[in-house]
């Protein structure tokens, strides 16, 4: 159904990368590492296995415009605990326009967390309207309809072991 | 496999498949601006949606004088988001006449290369809007061009 742009094997070494690296970074305060549900579970999970360090994990949920109801960008799930003082990782699978992460980033940071950085497992560069820092990219992709790896196609296709591509006609069938 | 779009990657959670998300909050500014083209509008929306701060054709730029020092040809960009310290310009439209801005464009960052710019081009934006789950029609030349969103079709 779908066609492999970055294997099993590919995102395995360079997820262990990532992980070395956010390991030798934050070796004196380990993180809190956040997630934006839900899309980014996949690869929080095999992540946060590659740092060697105690490590916490939280969740956010974000609401788009629901039809009928007036307003503005919303959380729907909000981090269990504070943050202030503490160090926070938010760890994406994929950042396109960056406007949902912009808002994430910029409620964060009204909260004052020591440092607040950002872990994306893919970027579609291409897409992005808001720059943003990205201090850990696992891979730039390409401007492609994307699956696999927490990645959905109307809900489905998250559990792909890879990251795939979806044809036109596959799209539309 | 049924209904999918290639454009609604990433989609924020609450988008619907299938295009529900039809129609984004208007705010009042929105409401009140004189927009030149429907699309711009609809990017105004999603600006307002996102908490993004934007003013509209909030500065002329010149680009091109005369002999005399007058100014024969300026350039507005569509929008400028200040906490971004960006302009935003869409262009939506022919190939034509996107040369002759793509054009304007460079001439600008060459005057002024402080200025941070990002262009929209028709593909861009028909992303943005699907991935919203915004439908989209494409206009022809001869209406204004450009793609808007069938809402807009109501509103003239």
């Amino acid at each position: 159904m779908a066609s492999v742009l970055i294997d099993e094997d590919r995102l395995a070494r360079r997820i262990a990368e990532l992980g070395e690296r956010i390991t030798a970074d934050y070796a004196t305060r380990p993180p809190l590492l956040v997630t934006v549900l839900r899309g980014g579970l996949f690869f929080l999970a095999d992540l946060c296995r590659h740092i060697d360090l105690p490590v916490r994990i939280d969740f956010m949920a974000v609401s788009a415009y629901e039809h009928g109801a007036p307003g503005q960008v919303r959380i729907t799930k909000d981090l269990d605990e504070p943050i202030e003082g503490v160090p926070v990782l938010v760890v994406e699978d994929i950042i396109d326009t960056g406007l949902t992460l912009n808002y994430v980033l910029r409620v964060l940071r009204q909260r004052n967390p020591s440092s607040l950085e950002v872990c994306a497992l893919l970027d579609k560069d291409v897409r992005r309207i808001v720059d943003l820092p990205v201090a850990y990219r696992g891979f730039r992709v390409p401007d492609r309809f994307l699956v696999g790896y927490g990645l959905d196609l109307d809900g489905r296709l998250r559990a792909l072991p890879y990251v795939g591509t979806l044809r036109e006609e596959a799209l539309r069938g | 496999m049924t209904s999918g779009n290639p454009d609604r990657q990433n989609r924020p959670e609450g988008a619907q498949p299938g295009g529900a998300l039809q129609e984004l909050p208007c705010s009042e500014r929105v409401a009140g601006t004189a927009f030149a083209h429907p699309s711009e509008r609809v990017a105004a929306q999603i600006l307002d949606f996102y908490r993004i701060r934007w003013d509209y054709e909030p500065r002329s730029f010149p680009i091109e004088w005369d002999r005399r020092g007058n100014v024969i040809a300026a350039f507005a960009p569509d929008f400028y988001l200040p906490d971004l310290d960006l302009y935003i310009e869409l262009t939506t439209m022919s190939q034509k006449l996107v040369t002759r801005k793509n054009r304007k464009v460079r001439r600008l960052k060459e005057l002024y290369p402080e200025i941070n710019i990002k262009v929209f081009y028709q593909r861009d934006f028909r992303n943005l809007l699907l991935k919203y789950g915004i439908p989209v029609r494409e206009r022809a030349h001869a209406e204004g061009g450009g793609l808007i969103a069938p809402a807009e079709d109501d509103r003239g």
